[in-house]
């Protein structure tokens, strides 16, 4: 299939965030920041593949260019102008990067390893992404209610539609009779539901602690987790990063979710690909989303608002680990 | 033989004209999330926004202009306020084509605060987005205030919501689609005041740059969105209550339930669109559980009162099947699968695993697609076909609801599908955690195709009469 290597190279994308840990400044950041938009070597996707740019362009208008694209392109620079309209006019945002960081990704671009990104890795066995039914006991639950309700529905319409083979005049009053049933059952049903569902909610009570705090920040189009709380780009740099997190199995972990930007979803999907937790990311406020891992492997974060022309490229992994070492 | 009014075969050409466009951005979407349109990529989040904005607003204003023609009958008519409301439209469609297709912007289409401000488009396309959505907003506020006004000439607003059915008086007699028009226009009213005021908002950010709070502009969008979207639903119920008895040849009143029942809704539809928010923890929790308890009350009246008023109305009735009756029926039962499939998505606990998969397009298009499309177009069709009666051919018939039923389904079952097992909405391609989201998106092209086929045959039937009866009207 035409596809299958297509779908290895973005897989091969996807691993990668699992290796920050031991990759250089400049390959976690690239992994974390411009990962979404370009590949080294695995072809162009938002905009081009990165693969001996280092070459092409000189270091100066690279490192420019990685700091301010926004402002290259105002100003009407002709490389950036050009790449600008061969890629359907979305621009590069600009990430809030220093000359450093901007040196640092020019390095690992230069030093030809992007290819072999995930193979790269060292230590640390592969995990796998998330990838399966997608399905859980809520999500089964929801789906057979539906379909059993849908069926009902459906034969109820069909018997409606061929009474009117056989017309005869009907019993009114036998019919209000039967709404009247009908109401009675219907709201009891809505009632008990109600009283049964309605205060299983994934809202953190005030009572009890974490056993953890992990300060998420969103911003186009990152999820980034540090140590300490984020109100603004500054703070990115000394809020302390964590590159890579790893959660011991068991724990209660509450994530503190912002954005720096638009609204963005922090959406966790448990090591069989379905939707374990989530809650929005919003600029100006902080949703705190309390949760328990009882099962060890690598989890994925997906964005579960839409924010723009990468969202769907939007993600992270983390770890939840059996042993204690975490 | 009644009289041919321009202004309807105006809106019913609109929505003819409109609709197989639409339809053909959201197979486009589905192709690239199969996959299957690599290069094309960059186009799926405007086209989105495209389809999103455009069918909502189609089927919005055709659905207002089915229950304009339907309660003139009782009111008088004012084609003068329609037109109006049809200049506003068309201007606003050619603004929205301008931003999206001049300038890719893409919010989605209920351009969530800040994104039309945060987005890769030009600041430019923003704008015109905004005006997109004022000049139509404007025109249809008045559109709604107008036909408000037009009821209150002939009935007391009491008499209008039916509060004299409810004291217990069966005098004057009050037709129910002049009952739910008044409701679903006054909750019209609701919605687009909470439009106007975001975009105020919008506006102030743009002129002055003081910004708003996320919050408060999140609960003003999901007010204006989720009311504007319930009462497109609830003017075609309004159409079906007053043209089904006409094939059921049995009359279909109102009462004292009738009225308590769409009493309730209008009350109850304003407090659901809580359920919206349910992912924002920041949001106070007592909203959060009105949310989920009105939302579970909404689907008592429709259900209990107009479903099954609806299917006493047919029970061995001498039933007139045509094409226009087969889609009323059809379309009440897509309203009501939408509906289920809505209130399980709006409990708390499911809401927490379902938000942003693809099962809240699954249900939204169940009741639009299944619904709301078949009640207009249905009586679009109806309206041609009573003034014209060219003898409806049993294949076209069959082959419209047939392709109708098996393409829209089969279409909504690949939403469905996906969403139960975790696939998130709005993603242009699929991540290797939910990669089986490509394999449903091919299978829902192929039934989009059937669905667009179907509209095809009923398009060239009903534009046969829509032209028989313009040249005669
Ligand atoms: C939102 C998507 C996005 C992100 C994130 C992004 N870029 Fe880009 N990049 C683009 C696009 C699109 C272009 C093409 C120029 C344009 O349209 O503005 C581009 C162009 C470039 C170029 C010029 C390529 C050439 O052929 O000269 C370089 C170098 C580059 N990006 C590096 C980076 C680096 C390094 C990062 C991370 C720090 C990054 N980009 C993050 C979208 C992105
Ligand atoms: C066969 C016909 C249709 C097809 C093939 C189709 C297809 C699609 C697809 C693929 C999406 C994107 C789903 C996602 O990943 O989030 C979508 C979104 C949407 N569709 Fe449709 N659709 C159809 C009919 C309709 C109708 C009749 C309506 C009427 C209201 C409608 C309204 C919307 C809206 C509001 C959105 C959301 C846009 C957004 O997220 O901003 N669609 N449609
Ligand atoms: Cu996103
Ligand atoms: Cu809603």
């Amino acid at each position: 299939m035409r596809h299958t290597s297509l779908w290895i190279g973005i897989s091969m994308m996807l691993l990668a965030p699992a290796v920050w840990a031991d990759a250089s400044d400049g390959q976690r950041i690239f992994q974390q920041s411009c990962a979404a938009c370009h590949t080294v070597g695995e072809g162009k996707r938002l905009g081009p593949d990165l693969e001996g740019v280092t070459k092409t362009r000189d270091s100066a208008w690279l490192n420019r260019w990685i700091r301010e694209p926004d402002k290259m392109i105002a100003e009407g620079d002709a490389i950036a102008v050009r790449l600008l309209n061969e890629y359907g006019r979305v621009p590069m945002p600009n990430l809030g990067l220093n000359a450093e960081q901007a040196d640092a990704v020019i390095a690992f671009l230069a030093s030809g390893s992007g290819a072999a990104l995930p193979a790269a890795a060292t230590g640390i066995a592969h995990p796998e992404p998330p990838t399966g039914e997608g399905r859980g006991s809520v999500q089964n639950t929801a789906s057979i209610a539906f379909l059993a309700i849908t069926a009902i529905i459906v034969l109820v319409f069909l018997y409606v539609a061929r009474s009117t083979g056989n017309p005869m005049p009907v019993d009114v009053q036998k019919a209000y009779k039967l709404r009247r049933v009908f109401f009675i059952s219907g709201l009891v049903i809505v009632v008990g539901l109600l009283a049964t569902t309605l205060f299983t909610t994934p809202y953190p009570d005030a009572a009890g602690t974490p056993d953890r705090v992990v300060h998420v920040t969103t911003l186009q189009f990152n999820f980034v987790f540090t140590q300490e709380p984020v109100a603004s780009a500054q703070d990115l740099q000394t809020a302390g990063r964590i590159g890579n997190l790893e959660l011991p199995v068991g724990s209660t972990v509450e994530f503190r979710v912002t954005s720096l930007d638009t609204t963005h979803g922090f959406g966790i999907y448990s090591p069989q690909g379905a939707v374990y937790a989530q809650t929005q990311a919003m600029p100006g406020y902080t949703n705190r989303l309390r949760v328990k891992f009882s099962e060890p492997g690598v989890y994925s974060v997906l964005c579960m608002e839409y924010c723009g022309a990468a969202h769907h490229l939007m993600k992270t992994v983390f770890t939840v680990r059996n042993d204690d070492h975490a | 033989m009644h009289e041919m009014k321009k202004v309807t075969l105006g809106w019913m050409a609109i929505v003819l004209v409109l609709f197989p466009i639409l339809l053909l951005l959201g197979i486009f979407m589905r192709a690239v999330q199969a996959n299957g349109l690599a290069n094309a990529e960059e186009w799926f989040y405007p086209f989105m926004t495209l389809h999103g904005v455009g069918m909502v607003g189609v089927w919005y204003v055709g659905a207002m202009a089915c229950a304009e023609r339907v309660i003139a009958r009782y009111t008088g008519s004012n084609d003068g306020l329609s037109y109006v409301a049809m200049g506003g439209t068309v201007a606003g469609v050619v603004l929205l084509l301008v931003c999206v297709l001049g300038g890719k912007f893409a919010s989605g289409w209920y351009f969530l605060y800040p994104l039309p401000f945060k987005g890769t488009w030009p600041i430019w396309s923003a704008t015109t987005f905004l005006l997109a959505m004022t000049v139509m907003g404007a025109a249809w506020l008045v559109w709604s205030l107008g036909l408000l006004v037009g009821i209150a000439r002939k009935y007391s607003l009491s008499h209008a919501l039916g509060w004299h059915y409810i004291g217990g008086a069966t005098e004057p007699d009050v037709p129910p689609a002049v009952i739910i028009t008044t409701v679903s226009l006054l909750a019209a009213v609701a919605s687009l005041l909470a439009g106007v005021v975001v975009l105020v908002f919008f506006f102030v950010e743009l002129l002055f740059g003081i910004r708003s709070d996320a919050l408060l502009m999140k609960n003003l969008t999901f007010f204006f969105g989720h009311v504007l979207v319930n009462l497109s639903l609830y003017l075609g119920v309004a159409v079906i209550y007053d043209v089904l008895p006409e094939y059921a040849g049995r009359p279909w009143k109102a009462n004292k339930i009738v009225a308590i029942s769409w009493n309730s809704v209008l009350a109850i539809v304003l407090m659901a669109y809580a359920h919206h928010l349910y992912m924002d923890f920041v949001q106070p929790t007592s909203l959060q559980y009105l949310g989920q308890i009105a939302s579970y009350a909404s689907s008592l009246p429709p259900a209990v009162v107009t479903i099954f008023g609806a299917l006493t109305l047919v029970f061995h009735a001498k039933m007139r099947w045509t094409l226009a009756s087969g889609m009323f029926f059809l379309a009440l039962m897509g309203w009501a699968i939408g509906g289920v499939g809505a209130v399980i998505d709006s409990t708390i606990a499911v809401n927490a695993k379902f938000h942003n998969t693809l099962w809240v397009p699954a249900h939204f298009h169940t009741y639009m697609l299944e619904g709301l499309v078949l009640m207009v177009l249905g009586y679009f069709y109806h309206y041609v076909q009573e003034h014209t009666r060219i003898p409806e051919s049993g294949l076209v018939r069959i082959l419209t609801l047939g392709l109708f039923v098996i393409g829209g389904y089969g279409f909504l079952a690949t939403f469905y599908l996906s969403g139960a097992n975790s696939v998130p909405r709005r993603f242009a391609t699929y991540p290797a955690e939910v990669a089986h989201g490509a394999t449903d998106s091919a299978v829902g092209v192929m039934f989009a195709a059937l669905f667009l086929l179907g509209l095809v045959v009923f398009t060239a039937s009903a534009l046969r009469r829509w032209f028989r009866a313009s040249s005669d009207g």
